[in-house]
């Protein structure tokens, strides 16, 4: 069994198509990404109550599987993005099971 | 002050569910309407409201009596934020000045349809180009926004001795224009024009007459959010809770001012002083959002949404109506 990375972003939904974009320039074999994600942060309520046209308000969360160095280069890439707007990303150890 | 008018005005249907949805969070219900529908619901309203602006202003054509209505409108989006931003910073800091002095000056599309719907059942007449000036009186306040956000931050930064910030034009251009509740307006406007009579009658069954049944529900939802936000409101302190009070009541009076010289209707009165006195809880706290994210959202979106808006739609909409009867000799 192969020993990877488990990479987790939460960020602005407005940040969605730079993350993106990061992402697959960093060459991650994949990734999944969940909408409308409401909670707490370091700056305070994210909401969903309020995106009546966008989702300019909520966050989104994005999982993705990767190499260590494929993390190191999406975390070098994304950091001036997450500045802007606010976000996280963690990094965590994980074992793929099912190819 | 004729206290009937505003009870008849809280014995609606969608103001009496916006009670509903109010008291189903103060007593801690389970109630919940999943997020979806109140989005489809807040774009069917602007689809709809836009489709018979435009309708109806191809019935009426473009009379110097809308022209000026128009002109007038975006000259007081343009305006309200400017003053609001001054009044402000005398407790806030740059960013959430001009982020809720934004808000301040573009409008609420669902307190306009609440104040169309207030003059339907006093039956009084309403121009459809008032639609139109709703249209226009999103963007400006947003440029405008912006605008003050760029002139004092690098004022601030020069008197710092750093470097100043170019403006993002695109940003905003596109932020003001093209966000999703601005675009949807427009384009609904377009529709109803360009189809006509034919078009209207078409979709008449859609965009008309389940109109009033979604307003209802969409305030029922209203309810459950100004709820939720009205703890924000804490936040911000007395200032800002009176300033969500007052604010309004003081742009209405402009509006009422306005709308005397260039001698409106009185139904058109009451929807251009609407306009100036409601804030906007849906295209200007997504454009703030994008375009100033060191503003505090909470604070913008609660003044909105759990106040201003509340207010408007129970008692603001009947006592600026008494306001107009008075000064158009109508009481």
């Amino acid at each position: 069994m192969q020993t990877v990375k488990r990479l987790e972003i939460i960020a602005s939904s407005a940040e969605l198509p730079k993350l993106i974009e990061k992402l697959d320039a960093a060459g991650v074999p994949g990734y999944s990404i969940i909408r409308d994600v409401a909670g707490k942060g370091q700056d305070g309520r994210v909401s969903t109550d309020s995106d009546f046209t966008s989702s300019a308000l909520s966050n989104i969360y994005i999982l993705s599987f990767c190499s260590e160095a494929q993390a190191e280069d999406v975390l070098t890439r994304i950091r001036p993005v997450l500045t802007r707007y606010g976000g996280v990303c963690y990094f965590s150890d994980a074992t793929k099971a099912v190819v | 002050m004729d206290s009937s008018l505003i009870l008849s005005n809280v014995l609606t249907p969608p103001v009496l569910f916006f009670f509903v949805g109010l008291t189903a969070v103060l007593v801690k219900s389970d109630l919940e309407i999943p997020q979806p529908i109140p989005k489809l619901f807040s774009l069917y309203l602007l689809l709809s409201i836009g489709f018979k602006g435009g309708h109806e202003l191809h019935e009426s054509g473009l009379t110097s009596e809308v022209a000026s209505a128009l002109i007038a409108a975006v000259a007081v989006a343009a305006i309200v934020p400017v003053y609001s931003y001054f009044i402000l910073r005398l407790k806030l800091d740059i960013y959430n000045s001009a982020a809720i002095a934004a808000t301040y000056g573009s409008i609420s599309a669902v307190t306009f349809v609440t104040a169309s719907s207030f003059l339907t059942r006093i039956g009084v007449d309403y121009g459809g180009h008032m639609v139109a000036a709703l249209a226009l009186m999103e963007s400006p306040a947003i440029i405008v926004g912006l605008l003050l956000v760029r002139v004092f931050i690098n004022r601030e930064k020069a008197a710092a001795g750093g470097e100043k910030e170019a403006f993002p034009w695109g940003e905003v251009l596109r932020e003001s224009f093209l966000n999703g509740s601005v675009y949807l307006l427009v384009g609904s406007l377009l529709v109803g024009l360009i189809t006509r009579e034919e078009g209207w009658n078409s979709v008449k069954p859609f965009t008309g007459d389940m109109f009033y049944g979604v307003l209802t529900f969409f305030l029922l939802d209203m309810g459950l959010v100004a709820a939720r936000r009205l703890k924000d409101l804490r936040e911000g302190g007395p200032f800002l809770i009176g300033f969500s009070v007052l604010m309004p009541i003081f742009n209405a009076l402009v509006g009422i001012g306005i709308a005397s010289l260039l001698e409106m209707t009185p139904g058109n009165a009451l929807l251009f002083s609407v306009l100036c006195a409601s804030a906007s809880y849906i295209a200007v706290p997504a454009a703030m959002r994008m375009t100033v994210p060191e503003a505090n959202p909470s604070l913008y979106i609660s003044m909105a949404l759990a106040l201003t808006f509340p207010f408007n739609i129970i008692i603001g909409i009947p006592i600026y109506y008494q306001i107009i009867q008075y000064f158009w000799g109508l009481a």
